[in-house]
């Protein structure tokens, strides 16, 4: 059964403060787990003898220096993807609270001159 | 104040829950979600085309310059770029607006279940509580905006008359068993993806929550 949920609650929720730390630890798993999953497909799919194994995936290796689509490079991958994913999650949960600060600035001072 | 009272009994349901404050709520929270995916999304397209450029120089954009398929006037060069980050914002924006959207939607008068605790604080906006995200329903906004966004996406190529030659669509075949460049094919990945984006958002959830009750476990 539904709680009743009370105004200040609602509000809570709207300038609720996203954790820095653990979006940051949040997206670098998932994207830990999703780049070495995405190389374990592909060298889990039978390809034809001397055919090149995700050529394309491999371009990571441009951004990403000693990652390849190899068992090893799984592992290299996972640490990247945590990296990468880390930073987005700190730069998003940042600048998602940033944003609530700022919004909530503006309105305070439109309720100021209101008042006024 | 009779009126006043009406007006307040109209604005609520059965159990008592402020509708028009629940929903200002979400529709506030969703642009502030646009600004930050528009912003994150502008940054990123900006950046990775600059990199390529630096990196490669005339060489660059064998990739990257696909996005112009979706992004008009979109190329791999200095001015290119600002394109590129205006149709990012666009996109990650409107992708992360629709997101949130769904995500209270769904979430509706369970939002006190995002809130790591319920208790009334001195001032819930200048001492905000911690969030805490909702994985299912998390899962459901931003697993079908990536299926629709999937199939979209697949239906333009179709419809501009290069589905069979978008071999980099294709290769998501790999990842996606059944899916194609065609509307079906479009369909039945994007009932796929949002399988598998729904399960990617419980595990975001879960290890955030987590943290956040350890973190704040004392508070």
């Amino acid at each position: 059964m539904d709680r009743p949920v009370k105004d200040h609650v609602i509000l809570s929720a709207v300038f609720a403060k996203m954790d820095v730390f653990g979006l940051a630890v949040a997206a670098g798993v998932l994207c830990a787990v999703g780049l070495s999953l995405a190389t374990a497909v592909l060298l889990l799919q039978s390809v034809p003898e001397h055919y090149p194994v995700g050529p394309h995936l491999s371009a990571l290796a441009d951004y990403l220096p000693g990652y390849s689509v190899s068992w090893g490079g799984a592992v290299v991958g996972a640490g990247y993807g945590f990296l990468a994913g880390a930073i987005a999650g700190f730069a998003g949960a940042v600048y998602w609270n940033l944003v609530h600060y700022v919004a909530l600035g503006v309105m305070l001072i439109s309720s100021a001159e209101l008042a006024d | 104040m009779g009126n006043y009272q009406n007006m307040q009994a109209a604005n609520r349901n059965a159990n008592g829950v402020n509708l028009k404050l629940l929903h200002a709520a979400i529709r506030f929270n969703a642009m502030m979600l646009g600004l930050t995916g528009g912003t994150v999304g502008a940054v990123v397209v900006y950046f990775a085309t600059q990199t390529s450029i630096a990196r490669w120089g005339e060489d660059s954009g064998n990739l990257l310059g696909l996005l112009a398929v979706f992004f008009p006037g979109y190329s791999v060069t200095s001015g290119g770029a600002w394109i590129g980050a205006f149709w990012g914002f666009i996109y990650a924006g409107l992708f992360s607006w629709l997101s949130y959207r769904l995500y209270g939607r769904v979430l509706g008068t369970r939002i006190s279940e995002v809130l790591l605790s319920t208790t009334p604080s001195e001032n819930p906006v200048l001492k905000p509580s911690i969030m805490r995200l909702h994985g299912i329903s998390l899962g459901v906004a931003i697993g079908t905006m990536a299926g629709v966004g999937l199939f979209c996406s697949t239906a333009w190529l179709v419809i501009r008359g290069t589905a069979s030659e978008s071999v980099h669509a294709a290769l998501l075949s790999n990842y996606i068993p059944g899916y194609s460049v065609s509307i079906t094919g479009g369909l039945i990945g994007a009932i796929q993806l949002f399988a598998f984006v729904f399960i990617g958002c419980l595990l975001l959830a879960a290890v955030y929550n987590k943290i956040v009750e350890i973190r704040h476990k004392s508070a």
